[in-house]
């Protein structure tokens, strides 16, 4: 069995499987933030854009938009006139 | 998981690695004392290091815990074991204690993690984060937090794909997944409870509507909002991302109430709530902040001070328990409430509800001795054997308990307490 440094995963996958769930979450993941990038390549949105764009819930593209700002995709744009909503743009 | 079984010996067993455990092992460390700290999160430092700021100096946190735990991981007197759970305590006699611990794998070595990130970086799996309250992703290769101690990457293997991507860009090459579960036989002297509380899961009260209605959060999510570490960019709803204008506050969420099955005064909710409301005042000035309560009980040292400047600040208060929330279309929450001093049932709109949540106890002590020796009081906190005269003791001759574990206290209360259990502990091994 394969324990060589770097490559010690290939020992875990011969002795534990993968989880349905795991495999799942990594699917939707994805597909979320490929629909929300296409969407803000277009042009910046807020959360609700993006929602009714997407026919997503608000906290779910809330939840999806701020771990791609987290990891450095987008970024927080202006806020519009009321001061109640973010726009999010990608990050160049 | 490997049959071998581990043998050491320390002076004394630390068991919780937040503040009061780690205040207590300290205490022990520089003393002489060599002491084993069992941790069961991937980081010391408890909940109080993931909180913004305390009351009621509204000094920072982080700035307090942070050199904290710095000196408990290089203290030469202290091993830390996090990832850690003890699961059977016997007593075999005087300054003899025999604990069976557990430790999973972290799936990185230790001592070569440099904590880069770039496992992080390369890792395709994003799941919820608990130390962000879920409010945001984390990878499955992940470091828990900024200032986790040890800040040391950790492979979260119920959501890792095993695709190998974090172990290809690591440039140590300190990923390995052939790490297994160690157990260990540990000899001590004399063990400290130091294992916290848990907090009230609004779950189970329906008719506030948390989970349901995404605008409720909790106030260790509102906690997060406000940290420097903060998941979004500033404060937000998770429902629709709106910056909120009137924000409302319901006290004792699970503490105070029978119908849930607790009565106990949680003791820092009231505290927290003023904290949290003060901040919020300063992070968006244009916002309303109500805090529905019952009595507002600032009884400590500089409390009721603290309590005149939230209302100094504008700060609203309704003496008033909220009976019920409901969601409009736009995401806003309405309560409806009994207003005690006018004598009537009201209802407010808010854009934002934060749910004050109490402490409850942790019982997993409770379980490491098999014959029940460690007794519990009548709320299931660990029972403490004299409580006026010598509160640190247990049940258990040389078991002492520290902070949260013997009932609810704020942060000063819990360093005090952990200050007496170690006393206590060093007065038992000496004897």
């Amino acid at each position: 069995m394969e324990t060589e440094k770097g490559k010690t995963f290939r020992y875990l996958r011969e002795k534990r499987e993968v989880s349905q769930d795991a495999k799942d979450r990594l699917r939707e993941f994805n597909r979320a933030k490929k629909e929300i990038l296409g969407a803000l390549k277009e042009k910046d949105m807020t959360v609700n854009e993006l929602g009714k764009k997407l026919d997503r819930p608000g906290h779910e593209i809330m939840f999806y938009l701020m771990t791609l700002v987290k990891y450095g995709s987008v970024e927080a744009g202006d806020i519009d006139d009321m001061d109640e909503y973010f726009s999010y743009k990608l990050k160049k | 998981m490997s049959d071998e079984i581990r043998a050491a010996s320390y002076d004394a067993l630390v068991i919780g690695g937040g503040i009061a455990g780690g205040e207590a092992a300290l205490d022990l460390a520089n003393n002489g004392y060599k002491v084993l700290l069992v941790e069961k999160d991937l980081s010391i430092g408890g909940k109080m290091i993931l909180l913004s700021k305390v009351f009621p100096t509204l000094d920072c946190a982080a700035c307090i815990t942070t050199p904290k735990v710095s000196e408990i991981s290089r203290h030469p007197g202290i091993t830390v074991f996090t990832g850690a759970e003890v699961t059977s305590i016997e007593k075999k006699g005087e300054r003899e204690f025999e604990t069976a611990v557990t430790k999973r794998p972290r799936y990185v070595v230790e001592e070569d993690c440099t904590a880069c990130q770039l496992c992080e970086e390369v890792c395709p799996v994003v799941v919820h984060d608990e130390y962000q309250y879920r409010l945001v992703g984390r990878k499955a290769a992940f470091i828990p937090f900024s200032i986790a101690s040890p800040r040391v990457a950790a492979i979260d293997i119920e959501n890792c794909t095993l695709c190998g991507a974090c172990e290809k860009a690591c440039p140590p090459k300190c990923i390995d997944f052939t790490q297994e579960t160690e157990k260990y036989i540990i000899k001590t002297g004399t063990v400290i409870v130091a294992t916290g509380f848990k907090l009230f899961d609004p779950l189970k009260i329906p008719r506030y509507g948390y989970g349901v209605y995404k605008n409720v959060l909790t106030s260790m999510e509102m906690e997060r909002q406000l940290a420097p570490t903060r998941p979004f960019n500033t404060i937000l709803r998770p429902g629709d991302g709106k910056m909120p204008d009137r924000i409302a506050y319901v006290l004792c969420t699970g503490s105070r109430d029978d119908t849930i099955g607790n009565p106990v005064c949680s003791q820092i909710c009231c505290m927290y709530s003023l904290k949290q409301a003060q901040l919020l005042m300063g992070a968006l000035p244009m916002a309303d902040v109500t805090i529905y309560y019952i009595n507002i009980r600032s009884f400590g040292k500089g409390f009721e001070e603290f309590y005149e400047q939230a209302k100094g600040m504008g700060i609203s208060f309704v003496k008033g328990k909220v009976g019920k929330i409901t969601e409009t279309e736009t995401g806003n929450l309405i309560l409806r409430y009994e207003d005690i001093n006018e004598n009537r049932v009201m209802e407010e709109e808010h854009d934002m509800v934060v749910l004050a949540v109490g402490v409850l106890p942790n019982t997993d002590p409770l379980s490491f001795f098999r014959n029940g020796e460690l007794k519990a009081d009548q709320f299931s906190f660990v029972d403490q054997a004299e409580v006026l005269s010598s509160p640190a003791r247990t049940s258990v001759k040389g078991v002492f308990v520290a902070g949260t574990a013997s009932g609810p206290m704020d942060i000063p209360d819990s360093i005090l307490s952990a200050g007496a259990a170690s006393s206590e502990a060093i007065s038992y091994l000496k004897q």
